[in-house]
């Protein structure tokens, strides 16, 4: 069984003007162990893609299907998705002002915790192991006593979403253009932090707009998607193809 | 609307007569005039007058002094025979009546740098309190106005040239009925610091007066106040930049759930002549509910050219985006709400007394 099913999942973003359809139909299937990297212009519905799987807000599901180890996600909260498995790294991170890392780390980790019948994590053994991911991330441990992404610069933002990635190891991980906005060292850092992340008991959709990102993070598949709906999936050769290509002769 | 009036007449100290350059009668009737001018009537628009109104001539006890041991300061109990200097029929006619009830005041002087922080509490109706810092003293100020049973108390504040006041305030316990009337005057390259920290009550009226009233003073005044569900707070804030180059700060942050009433109104007042004042005015609240009442006055009256001011007020519920995130890392709705509201007052809990009004406006939290 896979352990992210998307079945020809339609989907609107809700505007002023009435419900937009983004996504049209859309099948992707990943199993264990695989990276799938998803490509596209602008507006073919990567992010509503991310979103919708995450159950963001303003954006509504017409028709299809979703399931993370066979649970009917679209049925769910976002903190139950979450709770399930399912992690969503930001394209635009938010700031909290006046809640601090540590705080915001520790109030997720005991929500999985709890939502799993697990025991709570040894505060103390809790700190020790943020502070050591942080640091294997080039991030400077006092931002942690900071309100969360509050006044980091774009870098700072992307490698904590990482660390979050590190500290709560979900069964499956969207990263959303996580790459964007980063220097190359900072790309670099993100992509070993997920190559980290990457086991044979979990799976990653890679949302982005380059080849570049696809260097460090070695796909098992790509895909394009336009106009709401996956045109050609390939192996990695398939992003190099898009490099040199562009994308027009797919869409 | 009838018309306001004070308990009793009142017997103005002589200095009193002589700043106003008036006799008792006369201050009588400016009071009265003071407490029904539009100006007035304007800041008691959202919390009824008369019950503070009535309660100013009550008895007053001591309030309870602790940290005048140690070198620097002197604090003795005596007849108020010389003049305030932050007094203003207009501004504040009730805190002057109350002066003028008042056959005492504490008085604590400081001409040093204490070591030791002073602590004031007030447990009940305390005395009106007068604090003068010599030039190029320091002192940590820690007032604690704690009691279930009607309170007030009024604390003039005056600090030296190049002095530096750092004081914390907590208003924390659920009281029938509390009004603190607070006035600061800075000299010369003076330097004050409030950290204000205060819960709503059935009825609880803060009004804060600092007057920069020498060249390149400055004041800071952040505050973090949550209103429950039956509570109200009422906060009238007054910043005067009567010389040049003076700098202040305000940053209030109001939490209020269903069903409470917040009022703040926050006026800076520059003055002809105070050239190169910086004077910034921050409000954000957040309302917890459909029934949960909000009213923020942000005010400008500058009569000099050459200033930097910035004010502004916002009401609003919290942020969808920020919720969704903390949602998205596994935290239910309820949770992180709560964290999210508990984050927003807590960028204006600091200080020496920030321990406990977390304790009090936020409940126990982690820190890192």
């Amino acid at each position: 069984m896979s352990l992210l099913n998307v079945t020809n999942i339609h989907a609107s973003v809700i505007a002023e003007d009435g419900p937009q359809p983004i996504l049209k139909g859309l099948t992707l299937d990943i199993n264990p162990g695989e990276v799938h990297a998803i490509m596209g212009p602008n507006g073919s519905g990567k992010s509503t893609l991310a979103n919708v799987l995450s159950g963001r807000p303003g954006y509504a599901v017409n028709a299809g299907s979703a399931t993370l180890d066979g649970a009917d996600l679209l049925e769910l909260e976002p903190f139950e998705r979450a709770q399930l498995g399912l992690f969503l790294a930001f394209q635009y991170p938010v700031e909290i002002p006046g809640v601090s890392n540590m705080e915001f780390l520790k109030a997720s980790m005991d929500s999985l915790a709890r939502a799993r019948g697990e025991e709570q994590p040894n505060t103390a053994a809790f700190m020790k192991r943020v502070r050591e991911l942080a640091a294997s991330l080039d991030l400077d441990p006092a931002f942690l006593k900071r309100g969360v992404n509050e006044g980091f610069s774009g870098g700072e933002k992307k490698r904590n979403e990482i660390m979050q990635l590190l500290l709560l190891d979900p069964k499956v991980a969207v990263l959303d253009e996580t790459d964007s906005g980063l220097d190359i060292d900072a790309l670099q850092t993100v992509a070993a932090g997920v190559n980290r992340y990457r086991s044979e008991s979990n799976g990653v959709i890679l949302i982005t707009h380059y080849q570049r990102l696809l260097d460090y993070i070695v796909p098992d598949f790509v895909h394009v998607l336009s106009n709401g709906n996956i045109v050609q999936s390939g192996d990695k050769t398939l992003a190099l193809e898009l490099e040199a290509k562009g994308y027009s002769w797919l869409t | 609307m009838a018309d306001l009036s004070l308990p009793k007449t009142i017997d103005p100290p002589t200095w009193l007569g002589s700043l106003e350059g008036a006799t008792a009668e006369q201050i009588s009737s400016a009071l009265a005039h003071a407490l029904n001018s539009t100006a007035h009537r304007e800041r008691w628009k959202y919390t009824k007058p008369e019950p503070i109104l009535a309660a100013v001539a009550d008895p007053a006890i001591a309030p309870v002094i602790h940290g005048a041991e140690q070198p620097g300061v002197m604090v003795t109990q005596e007849p108020l025979d010389q003049a305030l200097p932050g007094t203003d029929v207009k501004q504040g006619p009730e805190a002057l009546a109350r002066l003028c009830y008042a056959e005492q005041v504490w008085v604590i002087k400081v001409t040093g740098h204490l070591a030791l922080p002073l602590h004031v509490h007030h447990d009940g109706n305390t005395m009106p309190v007068l604090i003068q810092l010599a030039a190029n003293t320091s002192l940590t100020l820690l007032e604690v106005a704690a009691n279930s049973n009607p309170m007030q108390q009024t604390v003039w504040i005056d600090v030296g040239e190049n002095a530096e006041l750092k004081h914390s305030r907590n208003a924390l316990d659920d009281c029938e009925r509390h009004w603190q009337y607070l006035n600061v005057r800075l000299q010369p390259s003076a330097r004050y610091c409030l950290n204000n920290h205060v819960s709503g009550s059935k009825l609880r009226r803060q009004d804060i007066h600092l007057i920069l009233d020498g060249e390149g003073s400055e004041a800071t005044l952040v505050s973090a106040g949550r209103v429950g569900r039956q509570g109200a707070l009422d906060q009238q804030v007054t910043v005067e930049h009567r010389r040049p180059r003076g700098s202040s700060q305000q940053t209030v942050h109001n939490i209020v759930a269903d069903g409470g009433k917040c009022t703040f109104n926050g006026r800076i007042h520059i003055h002809e002549g105070a050239a190169g004042t910086d004077a910034q005015l921050s409000n954000k609240n957040l309302g917890m509910g459909e029934h949960a009442t909000i009213n923020t006055k942000p005010e400008l009256e500058i009569y000099t050219d050459d200033v930097s001011c910035s004010h502004g007020a916002t009401v609003g519920t919290i942020s969808q985006e920020a919720l969704f995130y903390l949602m998205s890392r596994g935290v239910a709705p309820d949770m992180a709400e709560a964290l999210l509201s508990q984050g927003f007052l807590r960028q204006c809990i600091d200080g020496p007394l920030a321990e406990t009004a977390l304790e009090s406006l936020i409940g126990g939290a982690m820190s890192a």
